[in-house]
């Protein structure tokens, strides 16, 4: 009996335990506004710091680190917030957070760490700030990838702890220490010196793990055909290429036969103490632990034609042109200077007519290269001229495109196949002697005489300068036929401009914000970019050439050679600085967004690779906190919920978290529309009654849809997996949470809107439908289109889209929300009616012209429901 | 017409924080000034005991002699020159505290470009008016 009555009191005890851990409802509320504050607080400080990526900001370190070790307060208190709330359910949260603090300390320290990095990278898997560990040459290809339109072959980089394994493995560290020490006591030669250096490395052994990777690299690159795969080993030193005082000093190696791989490794690496190469370093007291040698191995292009582009001339950086040389064959003897070469002068604009031409020249480059016995066609005379009239522009597109993302004149190594396809094999800064740059920078007068034709309009999202013809873009079509170097002109910066931002020499956009989507976009491959200037599309007339300096935020008529010049020849870049550099890291491992989706299965702590996505997280999962603490309408009403009178079809609940409804509305159950005061439900309330959006009537439901309705159950993955099925909006004054499980349909809107753009942002997901998979597909499709339209970054997966808009101003974040309102009805029984594709269009141009009625687009007025035809 | 050969305005930088100087510098060039940029305030000090600059732009945080003590210095040798403010501690309390002691302007770090160079050129009429008064 007394054994009995102790486990009756274990339990209660227990029961009661558990109980005390539960927050109460109300104070969910509470807990809830501080999360949201926290999160606020915290896009604000990531999107401040996103916006000092353009340049126009001076910043140091002390800010970095300030801003840094906010976040991580922010992010950890969020998620302490986050796990009292819902009884330490997310204790994981706390180590994924400490690691990314950690990598972004380590970044602040400015430590490098190569232990346990990986000794061999594919060039697309190298990252921002990984130049000291895969050389410049390698660095500065990968930086190129992802430029549109140009190819680089494929290729991958051993890196500089793939050297420092090499040189430990033959205990060559101390040898070479000692030797360099007789030569710097005077008593040996440097020519001894280099002598026994480099026999000493050839004679080494590469480490077997080593071996294997490197081979295992280059047998994926020759995709199983070795023996016909050819490579080009070339060293990517540290410092060279970037600081051109090492360009040159090593050595590269063509038409290396696969089994020649591993022995031509270690001769680029001995190459490290050539005569020249210590000869440099011991003037300017390098030591050797310093030195280092990443290698870049790239498969040979079959060339037919190959050689240099230079952007500009060296000697005369005044004059708007390149010069180009070619030759037959894989271009040795354009680096090395030998007959049979044609050298070109060419305009440096479209359509880039020849100036000039030369045969037998001899452009000089720096270093030795060594061709292996392949080496194909090199010594076949070759009749007649080897570049034809149609393959200069791509070569002179590519360079102008290389050169403006590098903001230097470049010296650019190419190459055309057998098929045709131009390649780029390097791209390394060209040497202009310091008095030529003096002499040409002058910027003095340069533009005198030019018309402004608008000038401090709007912010500036990136700093530069850049010049071509306006291109207007309004649609998909403008879109499409953008032109290389063209300025692109907008009305919006809608994320969909992303895919010719690489091509464009500047953009001007009348609406936007600095730390929009398209601005990082921009900001991602360097051109120069004004948002919100209210008038570019309405100054600027399509194919007007202008100039467009964001450095102070002037827009010219006319092409200003004497500023753009000013650009490539004045001294380094801001983008160069070691600030802005640990900036761009820091913000890799903040900003980007992944967690997109609650119900994947990836949302979860360890999915979490930036601070960003944590604060999603927690978001997320302590708005599902609040809303699961009731799991009827009823129980929200009984817990102070709110019922909205409306003639919609709709059961909505409202939670009020704090103003989101007017005052005095606490006694009665029933509220009015006109009694949301939060000011993001109030846009979304307006679209989704006003009088087209909400249609009741029954549509037809064919005989295939119906089929397919009647077979479809609802499953979790359309309901969202832990939401309660009650129509429910969780309000602030500038919040809103809303669910709508309606039907078949999932609908979610969060968003968060006020007078600073920095903390607005809408994220929008819809899923599921009556019908099968291909037209709930279409409707997908559908939306997405609509919403990318209305500038939104969407994401589309089956039937599932998320769209997303962040830092738009308070009005155009409410026009958004009228949009989603809209869409939200518009889209109820849209799969139903979509039979075919060619419906897609159909109902994309109706809910256009319902959308653009005058009277519809939001003006941020009353509510659109008429009062007298509330039902109650 | 008199055709006068203007002397370019001088400014002295003043920031431990390298990248200031690095940035600012090629920018007033740009804009015509004669710029002259330290990181430590001791031999920022030596340099105004031989010369005063119009302008000077100084962090306030610093080993040695901080902000503060450097633009008390600078006020005491060049009463003419302007001197203009620029840290990452903003408040309320150093902003007044160094326009006491005479700074021309006050800005907080992280600046835009172009908000410094408006408090430059403002400085450099003020300076040029009070050379002529």
């Amino acid at each position: 009996m007394l054994y009995l009555g102790n486990a009756l009191a274990a339990l209660k005890n227990l029961l009661l335990r558990e109980k005390e851990n539960q927050v109460p409802f109300s104070d969910l509320f509470v807990w809830f506004q501080n999360i949201l504050k926290k999160n606020n607080a915290a896009m604000e400080l990531i999107a401040d710091m996103g916006g000092k990526m353009g340049g126009e900001f001076i910043f140091d370190r002390k800010y970095l680190s300030d801003s840094v070790k906010k976040l991580q307060e922010l992010v950890r208190s969020s998620a302490y917030d986050l796990n009292y709330i819902t009884d330490n359910q997310y204790l994981e949260l706390y180590g994924v957070i400490e690691d990314l603090a950690k990598k972004l300390e380590i970044e602040l320290s400015g430590k490098m760490v190569i232990h346990g990095a990986k000794r061999i990278y594919a060039l697309n898997e190298i990252e921002d700030g990984m130049e000291d560990l895969v050389g410049f040459k390698t660095y500065n290809l990968s930086r190129i990838l992802n430029l549109s339109g140009v190819n680089i072959p494929d290729s991958f980089a051993v890196t500089v702890g793939g050297f420092r394994d090499y040189m430990a493995y033959n205990n060559l560290f101390e040898k070479i220490e000692g030797s360099i020490e007789e030569c710097r006591n005077g008593q040996r030669s440097v020519e001894s010196v280099s002598n026994s250096i480099q026999l000493m490395i050839l004679g080494g052994e590469i480490p077997p793990e080593l071996r294997r990777q490197i081979l295992a690299a280059a047998e994926r690159i020759s995709q199983g055909k070795p023996g016909s795969c050819y490579f080009a080993i070339r060293s990517s030193g540290v410092g060279e290429d970037g600081d051109l005082s090492f360009a040159g000093l090593h050595d590269s190696f063509l038409n290396v036969q696969f089994d020649e791989l591993l022995s031509n490794y270690k001769k680029v690496l001995a190459s490290l103490y050539n005569q020249a190469g210590l000869e440099y370093r011991l003037r300017m007291n390098i030591l050797s632990l310093e030195m280092a040698m990443p290698v870049l191995y790239q498969k040979m292009i079959d060339s037919r034609v190959a050689g240099v582009l230079f952007t500009l001339d060296p000697n005369r950086p005044d004059r708007p042109e390149s010069l180009l040389s070619g030759t037959w064959g894989s271009g040795k003897v354009v680096v090395e200077g030998d007959e049979g070469v044609e050298t070109f002068r060419i305009s440096r604009s479209p359509p880039y007519p020849v100036v000039e031409q030369q045969t037998n020249s001899t452009p000089h480059m720096p270093g030795s290269l060594h061709t292996g016995p392949s080496e194909k066609g090199s010594d076949e005379p070759n009749a007649g001229p080897c570049l034809t009239s149609k393959e200069v522009p791509p070569i002179m597109d590519v360079g102008l495109i290389l050169e403006r993302y590098f903001k230097r004149p470049l010296d650019v190594e190419w190459s055309i196949d057998e098929g045709g396809q131009l390649w780029i094999l390097q791209a390394r800064q060209l040497h202009i002697p310091r008095q030529k740059r003096m002499e040409y920078t002058e910027l003095k007068g340069a533009t005198e005489g030019h018309r402004v034709l608008f000038k401090d309009r709007g912010m500036i999202a990136y700093r530069g300068i850049g010049a071509g013809p306006v291109w207007v873009v309004d649609n998909d079509h403008d879109l499409t036929h953008f032109p290389r170097g063209g300025v692109l002109v907008s009305h919006y910066a809608p994320p969909s401009l992303a895919k010719v931002i690489p091509r464009a020499s500047a953009i001007i956009t009348d609406v936007g914000a600095v730390t929009g989507h398209m601005a990082t976009v921009a900001r991602e491959f360097r051109v120069p970019t004004i948002v919100g200037t209210d008038v570019a599309t309405r100054l600027l007339a399509a194919n007007q050439e202008v100039t467009v300096d964001t450095e102070r935020n002037i827009v010219y008529e006319g092409l200003i050679q004497e500023l753009i010049r000013h650009q490539l020849l004045d001294g380094p870049s801001f983008e160069m600085t070691r600030e802005f550099q640990l900036l761009r890291r820091l913000l890799k491992k903040i900003a980007p967004l992944s967690l997109t989706d609650p119900d994947d299965p990836g949302f979860a702590p360890k999915g979490c690779q930036t601070f960003h996505d944590v604060m999603r997280f927690v978001h997320e999962k302590a708005f599902r906190a609040l809303v699961q603490a009731g799991k009827d309408s009823r129980s929200f009403l009984r817990r102070g919920g709110k019922r909205l009178r409306s003639r919609l079809p709709l059961d909505l609940v409202l939670i009020d978290i704090g103003g989101g409804l007017a005052e005095g509305t606490d006694k009665d159950i029933y509220v009015d529309p006109d009694q949301i005061t939060s000011l993001p439900m109030k846009a979304i309330w307006k679209g989704l009654s006003s009088p087209d959006s909400w249609n009741t009537e029954p549509i037809p439901v064919d005989l295939k849809g119906l089929m397919s309705s009647l077979t479809r159950t609802q499953s979790a993955e359309v309901m969202g997996n832990t939401l309660p099925s009650v129509n429910l909006a969780v309000l602030g004054s500038n919040y809103v949470n809303l669910s709508l499980p309606l039907g078949y349909h999932f609908t979610a809107v969060d968003a968060a809107i006020g007078s600073s753009p920095e903390n607005n942002n809408i994220s929008f997901r819809f899923v599921g439908g009556v019908t099968d998979i291909t037209r709930r597909s279409r409707r997908a499709a559908l939306l997405a289109t609509i919403l990318e339209k209305a500038g939104f970054k969407v994401k589309m997966n089956g039937d599932l889209v998320i769209a997303r808009a962040i830092n738009l101003s308070e009005e155009l974040m409410m026009e958004q929300l009228y949009l989603i309102g809209k869409l939200i009805g518009f889209a109820r029984q849209l799969d139903v009616l979509l039979k075919n594709d060619e419906d897609v269009g159909y109902y994309f141009q109706k809910f256009r012209e319902q959308a653009e009625k005058p009277v519809e687009r939001y003006e941020g007025g009353k509510n659109g429901e008429d009062d007298s035809l509330y039902s109650g | 017409m008199k055709e006068e050969k203007m002397e370019k305005t001088t400014v002295c930088i003043l920031d431990d924080e390298a990248i200031v100087g690095d940035r600012l510098k090629p920018e007033l060039e740009d804009d015509g000034y004669e710029v002259e940029v330290f990181t430590d305030s001791a031999s920022a000090l030596a340099r105004v005991n031989e010369t005063c600059f119009d302008i000077f732009i100084t962090d306030l945080k610093m080993e040695g002699v901080d902000g503060m003590g450097f633009l008390e210095r600078v006020k005491e040798k060049c009463p003419e020159s302007e001197v203009i403010v620029i840290t990452g501690y903003a408040t309320m309390e150093t902003a007044r505290e160094s326009l006491i002691k005479g700074a021309y302007d006050f800005i907080a770090k992280p600046f835009r470009i172009g908000e410094i160079k408006a408090a430059v050129k403002k400085a450099k009429k003020k300076a040029r008016r009070r050379r002529q008064a």
